[in-house]
């Protein structure tokens, strides 16, 4: 009970926590990546647009002094090519640089000067074979994306943008001009690092706040766990701190109420208790000085009963058995109240058990004998040694024999001792009346009789069985009852050897 | 003839005892308050004292402890609280015995009270011995190294129980009846109490006693055999 108690507020800030960081992961990772591919794709447009028209006027500017120098011999367009190359590769560069790849168009005129040509061992493989279909069979510009691969074997991210163009007396050659987006790769990997971090940032914080936040709901709560369970420990002095106006607050206030409101009724139920425990026990301590009083003058007027009429002498035998029963009476009474105030005093000494029970069956032999009742012992040849208070022990065992001995009808009780090195068990069974198992929790009942009708033979006070099980329980033992209608009825009392000692078996089976 | 001080508040209850002990042959100086007890008793000293817990004037355990300051007479204390508390509080003042009331049997109370004013086995002559204590029975004495040590009549009772059979364990049950004349009771607490006074005033080291010894789970002995 209180380990999950406490753990629940811990478990809901926690969860809290857990789903905010969820749920706000999806968030940042969406909005994240929505505006990372809107700003990609915007710098990428950016690089494409200016890299045509960059592309367009280099290509138009080559074939347009191609064309002019169509009718120069051989060595002037030569020139004329180096310087066109030359010009492309440097116009407009400025952070990056621009290649220009030239490749013959397969299956045009072969003239006797080959201008295949790359710049910066740009490998011509670059070009993808799709671009070169589509340039070899367009005469306007195409362009792609594409890896620009270098003969030492590194590669960049690139546009290429083609075109025929016709060299004189060269024939039909595609030229390309690719330009790089290492530039625009950084950018955006920058863009893309950031992101990632601020997202983290973001989520951290996050966590931070909801964690700040719920412990202060949280903190509450656990609080009023905490005096809940102080509550439950018997301290109602504890209440909880109220500061500000909220409805954390109004929880305290009402909280506090309900402490406030529970501390007075307790006190008020246990003064009530103890005011009538206290009447108690004062009433049976001002019944005393009487009672001895009584008992002397009819003990006086008993022993002179041989000069009275037998009507007389017959009264004076009632008086003093009344007296008797009055003061058992009296006795059960205030050893209840002792209970119920919770003033029992456990007096612990070593003992033999065997012998204690040998004694009271002693005692109450002559009982028995007016009954026609024969008990027999059953009890281990050696003594058994125990830790208790041997008052208490020999009445719970005065009790349940005298109770035997009452409803036995004249069949033999049965009275068996059994122990272990930790616990005793006596047994005391008889074969006589018997009660109805339905009734069987009654028995301890204070003044419950199984039968109204039934005649008490014994005068027992009707608190015998109830003191006897406060007894046992005092000594952290058990008293419990087996019965059936006309079966008879068993009572086992169990005891720690050492009073206040756990019970670590039931030595005697309860049941037949 | 033997004069027993009865100390009770409950004017019937002190005539009704009157009345008992009177006709058990016993002499009966009754006294109602608390107060007046000391010098009634210094009058008319009297061979017992039956003296009630609840007085007015001055409280039954505080006129105890008086009487025992100036006298080793037998006290037995009435109470109407049966409570271990109230109960070793009286006899640590000083009572040889208490009674609850009400006295399951009135007879018992007479019995007690011959008990305690029966002169200590007066049979025996001569001296016994425990240990390095010498009791000499007849002249109600026990010195050690020749000095006396003073002892209440009952404390000086239960030394000589234990010192005619040396070899005996005796019960707390068994010393309950020889020294105090109970006929029936398992009142353990009596026997406690005043084993632990009389060691204070005859062991060496109380706490190791070796005069009378503790037998586990069984009651006392005399030791020093």
């Amino acid at each position: 009970m209180r380990s999950s108690g406490a753990q629940k507020p811990h478990s809901l800030a926690l969860r809290v926590v857990l789903s905010t960081i969820f749920l706000s992961l999806v968030v940042i990772s969406v909005t994240g990546s929505t505006l990372y591919s809107r700003l990609s794709a915007g710098i990428k447009q950016v690089k494409v647009d200016t890299s045509i028209i960059e592309a367009r006027s280099t290509i138009f500017s080559a074939q347009y002094r191609l064309a002019i120098a169509s009718g120069n011999p051989n060595d002037s367009v030569r020139d004329i090519f180096n310087s066109v190359i030359t010009s492309a590769t440097t116009i407009g560069t400025n952070e990056s640089g621009r290649e220009v790849v030239i490749l013959r168009v397969p299956g045009s005129a072969i003239g006797k000067e080959n201008y295949e040509v790359s710049t910066n061992l740009v490998s011509s493989d670059s070009i993808p074979q799709y671009l070169r279909k589509r340039v070899q069979n367009s005469e306007s510009l195409e362009s792609t994306n594409l890896q620009i691969n270098y003969a030492g074997a590194t590669s960049v991210a690139g546009f290429a943008v083609g075109q025929r163009i016709s060299i004189p007396k060269g024939g039909e050659y595609e030229m390309y001009v690719l330009f790089s987006l290492a530039d625009q790769a950084a950018t955006l990997r920058l863009i893309s690092s950031s992101l990632y971090l601020t997202g983290l940032a973001l989520i951290i914080l996050i966590a931070l706040i909801i964690w700040i936040v719920i412990h202060q709901v949280v903190k509450p709560v656990r609080d009023a766990v905490k005096i809940s369970q102080q509550f439950t420990e018997g301290d109602f002095s504890q209440r909880m701190q109220v500061k500000s106006n909220d409805e954390i607050a109004s929880l305290g206030n009402a909280f506090n109420a309900m402490a406030e409101s529970l501390e007075k009724q307790i006190a008020r139920l246990e003064n009530l208790s103890r005011v009538q425990q206290r009447f108690v026990s004062d009433v049976s301590h001002e019944l005393r000085t009487p009672l001895t009083t009584l008992r002397m003058s009819s003990e006086v007027i008993h022993n002179a009963r041989e000069g009275f009429e037998p009507v007389i002498a017959r009264s004076s035998e009632l008086l003093i058995g009344q007296i008797d029963r009055f003061e058992r009476l009296l006795e059960d009474l205030l050893e209840i109240s002792r209970f119920d105030a919770e003033v029992a005093v456990l007096e612990a000494v070593e003992f033999d058990i065997c012998g204690s029970l040998e004694r009271c069956i002693a005692d109450l032999s002559q009982v028995a004998t007016e009954n026609g009742v024969e008990i027999n012992l059953n009890r281990p040849r050696d003594s058994v040694f125990i830790n208790g208070d041997i008052r208490r022990v020999e009445r719970i065992m005065r009790n349940l024999l005298s109770n035997a001995i009452d409803h036995a009808e004249g069949k033999p009780v049965e009275v068996r001792v059994m122990a272990s090195p930790e616990d005793v068990a006596v047994g005391v069974r008889d074969y006589g009346v018997g009660i109805e198992p339905k009734l069987l929790n009654r028995v301890f009942d204070r003044f419950w009789r199984a039968d109204p009708s039934r005649a008490r033979t014994r005068g027992g006070t009707g608190l015998g069985l109830s003191i006897a099980l406060e007894d046992a329980r005092l000594h952290n033992g058990e008293l419990e009852a087996w019965g059936e209608l006309g079966k008879g009825t068993h009572f086992v009392l169990y005891l720690p050897r050492r009073a206040g000692d756990q019970l670590q078996s039931r030595l005697i089976s309860l049941k037949g | 003839m033997t004069l027993v001080m009865v100390v009770d508040d409950d004017q019937d209850l002190a005539e009704m005892l009157g009345i008992v002990l009177t006709g058990a042959g016993i002499d009966v100086d009754l006294v109602s308050r608390g107060d007046e007890v000391i010098d009634v008793f210094r009058n008319n000293p009297p061979d017992l004292v039956l003296l009630d817990v609840m007085l007015p004037g001055l409280d039954g355990i505080e006129v105890c402890k008086l009487i025992r300051a100036e006298s080793m007479v037998p006290i037995v204390m009435l109470s109407a609280k049966g409570d271990t508390h109230d109960v070793v509080r009286g006899l640590e003042a000083g009572a040889d015995d208490y009674m609850v009331k009400p006295f399951r049997h009135p007879s018992e109370l007479i019995a007690r009270i011959r008990t305690r004013l029966r002169r200590t086995n007066t049979d025996i002559s001569g001296l016994l011995t425990i240990a390095d204590l010498v009791i000499d029975v007849v002249a109600h004495q026990v010195s050690r190294a020749g000095k006396q040590i003073a002892l209440t009549r009952l404390e000086f009772d239960l030394l000589v129980a234990l010192a005619r059979e040396p070899g005996r364990v005796f019960s707390r049950d068994a010393l309950l009846s020889e020294v105090w004349g109970y006929r029936h009771s398992t009142d353990t607490r009596l026997v406690n109490v005043h084993v632990q006074r009389l060691r204070a005033k005859v062991e060496h080291d109380p706490e190791h006693p070796e005069i009378v010894v503790t037998v586990r789970g069984v009651g006392y002995k005399a030791g020093g055999q």
